[in-house]
């Protein structure tokens, strides 16, 4: 028999009873739905179409630089290859709803009203394109156990083009049911997800609700996660890894583990963008410019901090919006975006601590010296 | 006598030409103080690196508290029981003191997602449980108020004493100290020294220590082992080792050069 450990021994001291804790869980569930709610009704019947276009878009933004903050910002590694995660995500969801919806509704179209059944499978394959990214994540983490700084840069970079090209290859959409029912082996595999025409007609099921309520989710999840004693370990891997391992941190399995989270959400995020109106998927979508985009805003946010990164992603979407016609010089923006803040800021809005943190510090400092 | 604590069988690691340590034999008894000392590059550190997985040996054993742990990696030999400090600062700069010194108990708690996202019983138990043992430990070493602090704001003695905490909270079985006492003044040599003897007391731990300042080696450690050029050329008492001519010559030869 092992002996108890001091921990066990504290624990065990204060340890809160089970209602309380299921309560807990409960309200804070009912929190982000009513929360989505409450975006969804309140906020959307106050707002135009283009300004609920630019809240789905930041919604979008947020769960995506959010999560890439997990493996940037916590572990302290360098991905750039976000938007090949999100991509995967994204084709397999809306695989999922479109020929879905064929072979049940007989129409690409999204069934209307907010709880539907055709809602309930898009919510559904938004969850299963998460789960198919973190196991992508997974195969990408792997490397990265031997891999540091630009090595796992460019392998993630290289994991978003091979994306681009399997996507490439797969085969022509099919328009309905009877077609994909007819449809030989050979047009069902590789997938018929578009190839480089892409993917059309996906059913538009993205609302204010579920971006609000993915949002939220994904908020809870990382908040949780970083005050937690796993998130604790990811940070302590990326400040010396040394020290974290002799410390006890199994820093190999808590970087692919990092992966993993972070690609789910991304996928999450994919599915979301993917089912928005007027969303074609295109192969490139897995590609470079947009991780670019996802990095940007997560280093400007300040690597590991959760509340910097959903700001960042915030104000890029918005930016981006009212610079539209800019067309392909936003990147060169962006760019300039980026070596500003390393020159200046370089350690991001907030750097590593969360928006009440910094803004904390400062009233209270003030007090202090009043 | 009873089993070492700490069981190192003629362990070595060279590298490319350099034999860095050789033969490295040393039996830490339970609730044992012992010194590693020797002139600069002889060798001390790369014996931690070696005991803690850091680096593997290319030869030899190592058992802690009977469980052979050469070969295997740090995180499993930290988890075996095996804690140290290190002789160039490693904190996690950017966390604040507490954050450091929970992540020391990281190795001893047990995590699940579901329940650190949920928050289950267990999960808010287990780290009140954190939060309290780092505390506490803080307390001891008179660093409760600089618990908030960023770690990297905090003087060189009281970042050295915050290692020492870090490295107590994963409720080490042997704590390994590299040259705790280097940058402070006397009178923080001093209350180290006072400290060093109460954790062994307080904790049950048992303590091997590199240190370059003899007045506190001399003056806390049991048994002594000398290196040099990777060889031990010595083991013994603090008096025997004062005496020894092969340790007089192994300093004066490195002060005369
Ligand atoms: N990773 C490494 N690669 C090559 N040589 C190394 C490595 N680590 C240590 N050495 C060499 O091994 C020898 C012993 O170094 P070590 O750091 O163990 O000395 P030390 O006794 O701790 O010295 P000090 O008192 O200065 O801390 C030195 O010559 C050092 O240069
Ligand atoms: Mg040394």
């Amino acid at each position: 028999m092992s002996p108890v450990s001091k921990l066990d021994e504290q624990a065990a001291l204060v340890m809160p009873d089970r209602g309380r804790a299921a309560l807990n869980a409960l309200v804070t569930g009912l929190a982000c739905i009513a929360a989505a709610l409450l975006v969804h009704f309140v906020v959307g019947s106050m707002v135009g179409p283009f300004v609920t276009r630019i809240m789905l878009d930041a919604g979008v933004m947020i769960i995506l630089a959010v999560s890439l903050n997990i493996v940037n910002g916590f572990t302290g590694q360098f991905s750039i290859g976000h938007a090949g995660f999100m991509a995967v995500g994204a084709y397999v969801a809306a695989g999922i709803t479109y020929y879905s919806s064929l072979a049940l509704f007989g129409s690409y179209q999204a069934q209307t009203g907010l709880i539907s059944v055709g809602s309930l499978i898009f919510a559904a394959s938004a969850l299963v394109g998460g789960l198919a990214a973190a196991g992508a994540g997974w195969v990408v983490g792997l490397p990265s156990l031997r891999l540091r700084g630009d090595y796992l840069a460019i392998v993630t970079l290289g994991f978003g083009e091979i994306v681009r090209v399997l996507l490439q290859q797969s085969n022509p959409q099919l328009f309905s049911w009877d077609e994909t029912r007819a449809a030989s082996l050979k047009e069902l595999v590789p997938p018929p997800l578009g190839g480089a025409q892409g993917f059309q007609s996906i059913p538009t099921y993205t609302s204010l609700f579920w971006v609000a309520l993915f949002v939220a989710i994904t908020l809870v999840f990382c908040f949780r996660l970083k005050r937690s004693s796993e998130g604790r370990a990811m940070l302590s891997i990326r400040e010396d890894e040394i020290a974290a391992q002799a410390m006890g941190v199994n820093i190999t399995n808590l970087k692919v583990r990092a992966f993993m989270f972070a690609s789910f959400f991304a996928g999450v995020g994919g599915a979301l963008y993917a089912h928005q109106l007027g969303t074609a998927l295109r192969p490139t979508d897995a590609g470079f410019a947009r991780s670019f985009e996802i990095l940007i805003a997560v280093v400007l946010g300040g690597l590991g901090s959760i509340s910097g990164a959903a700001l960042a992603a915030v104000l890029l979407t918005v930016a981006s919006a009212l610079m539209i016609e800019l067309g392909p010089w936003r990147m060169v923006l962006y760019a300039l975006a980026l070596i500003l803040i390393m020159i200046f800021r370089p350690g991001g809005l907030f750097g590593v601590k969360e928006a009440w943190e910094v803004f904390g510090g400062l009233w209270r400092r003030k007090a202090v010296a009043r | 006598m009873s089993r070492p604590i700490l069981d190192i069988e003629k362990i070595a690691i060279a590298f490319g030409g350099l034999k860095a340590v050789q033969d490295f034999t040393l039996r830490l008894p339970t609730g044992g103080l012992y010194g590693l000392i020797g002139p600069n590059g002889a060798g001390k550190t790369t014996v931690f690196n070696l005991l803690t997985g850091v680096y593997t040996p290319q030869a030899g054993t190592i058992a802690v508290d009977g469980t052979r742990v050469e070969g295997t990696r740090p995180h499993e030999i930290a988890a075996q029981g095996l804690s140290r400090t290190f002789q160039n600062i490693r904190l996690f700069g950017l966390l604040s003191v507490v954050d450091n010194v929970m992540l020391g108990c990281h190795v001893r708690g047990r995590h699940g997602l579901a329940g650190t996202i949920l928050h289950s019983p267990r999960h808010v138990a287990q780290e009140r449980a954190m939060r309290r043992r780092a505390m506490e430990l803080l307390s001891l070493f008179d660093l409760a108020s600089a618990a908030g602090e960023q770690a990297k704001n905090l003087s060189y003695g009281d970042q050295r004493r915050v290692e020492i905490c870090r490295a107590l909270a994963t409720e080490p079985k042997v704590l390994l100290l590299d040259e705790p006492a280097a940058g402070m003044n006397p009178q923080e040599k001093k209350e180290l020294q006072a400290l060093i003897r109460s954790l062994r007391d307080r904790f049950g731990v048992s303590i091997l220590l590199i240190e370059h300042d003899m007045g506190v080696v001399m003056d806390i450690c049991e048994r002594i082992t000398v290196l040099d050029y990777g060889e031990t050329i010595a083991e013994g008492t603090p008096t025997e080792i004062q005496r020894n001519p092969k340790v007089i010559e192994a300093y004066l030869g490195t002060e005369a050069a």
